[in-house]
Parts: structure tokens; C-alpha cells; sequence
């Protein structure tokens, strides 16, 4: 039996139909990454574990326990906002303390002692006294984890909570909290709209659209093995050719309702023309440009007016220039197919 | 360095022109007369037999009381309107703001005659005009009282807070009184004390409804001015300081709430 449980969970706000009869379980101890565009529905699949809205029909099962109908102050249930939401009255301190202090059921000077203990953890130490204000996002995003980590809640909830910092220190928190989650064996879900944030943090990926759940996996398998259409545009950076699209450059046919994807990555590109052999293609085509990603350079080139992306790492300083003849080679097994979205 | 000179020259002109009418009562008051271009005969007798008349000093603590009990009611009552409101239901927030903004359309001698025909035939204590005129004052400053809180209200993101309360085990209405409550006291503060200095400054009101049941600063104010004009002009100054020191008060409240919450980032 899964730790979390979610059955059937319907959610309308007025016509429009949030979720879909998602059924998804949880196992203890890991890191679930909830993953999907703007208003797939994730956040208020969170919302839902922690009882800030109530399912139009489905159960919740929290360990072993409906929680569908629980007030949300007695499920021992962790959420950290975007926001923040700190209490701007209070302390970094009073902050955390501040739902043991409601339970009354931990003395004064284990209070004192549990928070100074999550500050150290959170990286926070002589910030005590400050207020929220005086603190920097990142440091108010730390206030936010500690005081929901000192309750040691069943679950912890995230709902986007580094999409309003840097991308420096997104990284650093990313990092941080994984470390939390192991060293604390608790078991977290981490909503995110960004595919690079959910493949470092996560030991499960279930990625979400419109009210339903389109893939779940392991990081690595969503990224090398996407199932729809939707899956590939969303996690990476894939080539979608359509069954017209990609009988252009190949002369071959794809199976019926399904695209054919190509990870940039895969397709090798040179100034000669290669021999692939039987099973790769090899395709001529034009550079239209490049943007350098870090170290990796991302060509456009063009194929009879099918366009591609190919991403090469930035070893050295030979490039292939806009409206240079190039020859691809692409293995015919990085051309994955996937279910079209009309299918 | 032309422009700056003018905009000096047009800020001058309007502090003279704002001070000027106070400055010459205050001088008037000061002196025991004032027929030729200069008045004469300094003294500060007006002052000193308001200062030991009770007839005075307790009409100025009627008017205190009647403009803060009625803001202490009101704030009380819309504050528990908004944790309804907030809490359980959200939707009823338009009707309140419509509600809340009628009293705005209505003059005063309006309300107070309507007050007036409506309730003085009634039995106590509706019909008692001190209950009549707090209750009256209660609408009168509602307006004032309701922006401020609301503003207060949404400037925290209440809805999000009470979320992380409850999600910490706290019930709503302990979230709302223990956390939203102390995070928009400098606004609240703020609109209480415009409330007092509005209700302190009344006279059409007071005087219809409880003239002369409840003898008021401002009421005595009136009746003096029939009987002495430096008298009345030693009144206006007090009124003036003690206005005053109420809104300096309220100001330096406000900054000390505020300074606690909204401390300068360190970085």
C-alpha cells in the first residue's frame, strides 16, 4: 500500500474542469515532482493533500487514513508557498516556532532548542531575530522550509516555492532542500513548472496537463522516453516531426497517430558528408544560426523548410556558419515515437 | 534654479495661507482687544478662565469620549464582518463594499434628521440620544474605518496567510485574530484616528441629534460665540492643539508599528 493516496480526484472552479480523475500514488521517503504548464492543475492537486480545497469526489489516503475531509490544522501536513507567506509580525524565531508553540504539546525550552536546530540546518544562523523584511528572498524561502520542517510533518508540500528567486540561487536551494529531504527521509512533493528543476530534484516525475496525468517515471525515463507528443515539447529540448514533417527528410513513414521525436543532442553534425550506415539517416541542410547555451551551441538548420535543432557541445571555437551546407547523421533509434495529440 | 525659487515662492503662499486665519485667531485670543490695526492689551485671561471652568473642560471630555467610543464599536464590528468576509465568505465583500460606501453620499444634516425621525418615537435605549448619536457616529465613520482595514487587507495577502496558519494548525478565526490582526494594526490605526478626528470636529450632527441633551466641544464653541469673541478664539485654539497632538500621536504610533514590520531590507 502506497503512502499517499489519491483516488479518482475530480476538481472543477465553476466550468472549468481542474482535474480529471487523477489516481496517483506515493511512496514514503521520496521526492514526487508534480510537473505541468500553468494551470494543469498540480498546484490544486497539492491544495488537495493539504485541505485547502476540497475534492468535487475522489478519496485522499494519507498513511493508511482518509484525510478527504480532514480540516487541514490535523493532517501533519508540510506546505511551503511561492510567496513565502511569512508572518511579517514575527521573528525568523517566532516564525518557526510558531506551529509548535500552537500544539502546546513541546516545552518552551524544546521549542528553543528544535528551532535553533532546523536554523542551523537551513543555513540561517544569527538571522533569529530579524523580521521577514529584513531578509532576502532566498533566506525567506529557508524561514519558510524550517518552519514547516520543525513540525515533522508526513508530507512536506512545495508548491513552486523557487519561482521567485534568482537562478544562482535556485540552484543552491534546489540543492539544499534534496539534501534536507534525504538527510530527513521525509517524503516531499515538489510542484514546478520547470522541466531542468524536476529532473535534478526528483526521484518520481509525474507531468501533468490540462487536469490529467500524462507520464509519470524516473527523471531519466521521461526525458529518454516520452510518450506523447506533450511529453517530448515539455521535458528537453525534442524535434517534433509530424508523420508529413518527417517523411520529407527521411523518406520513411512513421506509425499511424504518432510524431517523431529527436533529442537535439542526438544528431550529429559535420562540414563532410559521413557514411551512417543502415541505421541512421543522413540528411543534408542549411545553417540558419546558433545561440550559444552555456557550454552548449544551438544550431537552427533547415531541411527542405523543416527546421531542427541541434545542440553541440562548445569545445572549440570552429563554427559552422549561417547558410553553410552541413550533413547530419541521426540514429534511427533517438527517432522516438510518440503518440501525436489528436491521437 | 528660477523654477525652484517659484515652486518656493508657491509653497510660502500656501502655508500663509493655511496658518494665516489660525495665527490671527490665536492672536486675537491673546489679547483684550483688537478695534485698531493693532490689537492690545496682551493677556492670557481667556485662557485661564477656560482652563478653570468646568463648563469648558467637561464638554472636551464629552467630545472625547463621543468620538472614540463610536470608533471602538465600529472598528470591533468590522473587523469581525471581515474575518466572516475573508474566512467563510468572499463573496459577500462586494455587498459590504457598496454598504460601506453609502454613508459617503449622505450629508450630515441628512442623516441626522433621518436618524432623528425615525428613532426618537421608539422606546429606550434606541430612542436615548447619546445611544441615538454613537450609533449615528458608527455610520458616519464606517466608510473611513472599512478602506483602511480592507487596504490593510489586501497589502498582506490575508488569504494566503490564514492558508500558512492553518496549514500549521492554527484555526482561522485564532489565524485571523492572532496573525492578520497585528499585521494591519498601522492601518488600522491610521483610519482609527481620522475616524476620532472627524467625529472630534463634528458639530451638525451632534447638534441635532443630542444638542442639548450632550454639550460637546464644538456645541460650546457655538454658544460662545454669541458671548465672547476671544473666548471663543482661546476655544478654537485649543480644540486646534489638542487635534493636534492626536494626529502627532497617531503618526508617531503609526511610524513605531510600522517601523517593526517594515524595516529597511538589509540588503
Amino acid at each position: 500500500m502506497s503512502y499517499i493516496r489519491f483516488e479518482n480526484i475530480n476538481k472543477s472552479f465553476g466550468s472549468n474542469h481542474v482535474l480529471r480523475g487523477i489516481n496517483l500514488d506515493i511512496n514514503k521517503g521520496q521526492l514526487v515532482t508534480l510537473l505541468g504548464p500553468s494551470g494543469c492543475g498540480k498546484s490544486t492537486l497539492l491544495r488537495i493533500l493539504a485541505g485547502l480545497e476540497t475534492p468535487a469526489s475522489g478519496r485522499v489516503i494519507l498513511d493508511d487514513e482518509d484525510i478527504t475531509n480532514m480540516d487541514p490544522r490535523f493532517r501533519n501536513v508540510g506546505m511551503v508557498f511561492q510567496q513565502y507567506s511569512l508572518f511579517p509580525n514575527m521573528t525568523v524565531s517566532e516564525n518557526i516556532a510558531f506551529g509548535l508553540k500552537l500544539q502546546k504539546k513541546t516545552s518552551i525550552s524544546d521549542i528553543k532548542k528544535y528551532t535553533a536546530e532546523v536554523i542551523e540546518m537551513v543555513e540561517l544562523k544569527g538571522k533569529e531575530k530579524a523580521y521577514p523584511a529584513q531578509l532576502s528572498g532566498g533566506q525567506q524561502q529557508r524561514v519558510a522550509l524550517a518552519r514547516s520542517i520543525i513540525m515533522k510533518p508526513k508530507v512536506l508540500l512545495l508548491d513552486e516555492p523557487l519561482s521567485a528567486v534568482d537562478a544562482k540561487l535556485r540552484k543552491a536551494l534546489q540543492f539544499q532542500i534534496r539534501e534536507i529531504q534525504k538527510r530527513l527521509g521525509i517524503t516531499l512533493i515538489f510542484v514546478t513548472h520547470d522541466q531542468d528543476e524536476a529532473m535534478i530534484m526528483s526521484d518520481v516525475i509525474h507531468l501533468f496537463s490540462e487536469g490529467k496525468i500524462e507520464q509519470s517515471g524516473h527523471p531519466i525515463e521521461m526525458y529518454t522516453t516520452p510518450k506523447t507528443r506533450f511529453a517530448a515539447g515539455f521535458i528537453g529540448h525534442y524535434n517534433i516531426l509530424n508523420p508529413d514533417e518527417f517523411s520529407t527528410i527521411t523518406g520513411e513513414h512513421s506509425p499511424d497517430g504518432f510524431d517523431l521525436a529527436i533529442r537535439p543532442e542526438t544528431v550529429e553534425i559535420s562540414a563532410e558528408p559521413q557514411s551512417p550506415g543502415m541505421n541512421a539517416y543522413q540528411l543534408t541542410a542549411v545553417v540558419v544560426g546558433f545561440i550559444p547555451h552555456g557550454n552548449v551551441l544551438r544550431y537552427t538548420v533547415k531541411i527542405a523548410g523543416i527546421l531542427l535543432q541541434i545542440d553541440v557541445l562548445f569545445r572549440s571555437f570552429k563554427l559552422f556558419e549561417p547558410g553553410q551546407t552541413v550533413y547530419l547523421t541521426i540514429e534511427k533509434r533517438n527517432c522516438l515515437a510518440v503518440q501525436s495529440s489528436e491521437a | 534654479m528660477k523654477k525652484n525659487k517659484l515652486n518656493k515662492v508657491i509653497i510660502a503662499a500656501i502655508c500663509i495661507y493655511l496658518v494665516l486665519p489660525l495665527l490671527l485667531t490665536f492672536v486675537y485670543s491673546i489679547f483684550s482687544e483688537w478695534k485698531s490695526v493693532l490689537p492690545e492689551g496682551p493677556t492670557l485671561k481667556f485662557y485661564v478662565h477656560l482652563f478653570s471652568d468646568t463648563g469648558f473642560l467637561l464638554p472636551i471630555l464629552r467630545t472625547f469620549i463621543i468620538s472614540v467610543v463610536p470608533v471602538i464599536i465600529c472598528t470591533i464590528l468590522i473587523l469581525l464582518a471581515m474575518y466572516v468576509i475573508t474566512v467563510h465568505l468572499p463573496w459577500l465583500d462586494k455587498y459590504m463594499q457598496i454598504l460601506c460606501t453609502i454613508p459617503y453620499a449622505i450629508q450630515g444634516i441628512i442623516l441626522a434628521i433621518g436618524v432623528l425621525s425615525l428613532y426618537s418615537g421608539l422606546p429606550e435605549p434606541l430612542s436615548n440620544r447619546i445611544v441615538m448619536l454613537i450609533l449615528t457616529y458608527c455610520i458616519v465613520v464606517l466608510p473611513y474605518l472599512y478602506r483602511g482595514i480592507k487596504n490593510s487587507l489586501n497589502s498582506i495577502n490575508a488569504a494566503l496567510l490564514l492558508e500558512t496558519a492553518q496549514v500549521l494548525g492554527s484555526s482561522r478565526f485564532h489565524a485571523f485574530f492572532a496573525i492578520i490582526v497585528p499585521n494591519i494594526v498601522p492601518g488600522i490605526s491610521v483610519s482609527v484616528m481620522l475616524s476620532v478626528s472627524i467625529l472630534f470636529g463634528d458639530f451638525v450632527i451632534v447638534n441635532i441629534i443630542a444638542g442639548s441633551y450632550y454639550t460637546t466641544a464644538q456645541i460650546y464653541l457655538y454658544r460662545l460665540l454669541f458671548e465672547s469673541g476671544q473666548t471663543s478664539s482661546a476655544v478654537v485654539c485649543i480644540l486646534f492643539a489638542l487635534t493636534l497632538l492626536m494626529t502627532n500621536g497617531a503618526l508617531s504610533l503609526y511610524s513605531r508599528l510600522n517601523k517593526k514590520l517594515l524595516v529597511e531590507k538589509e540588503e
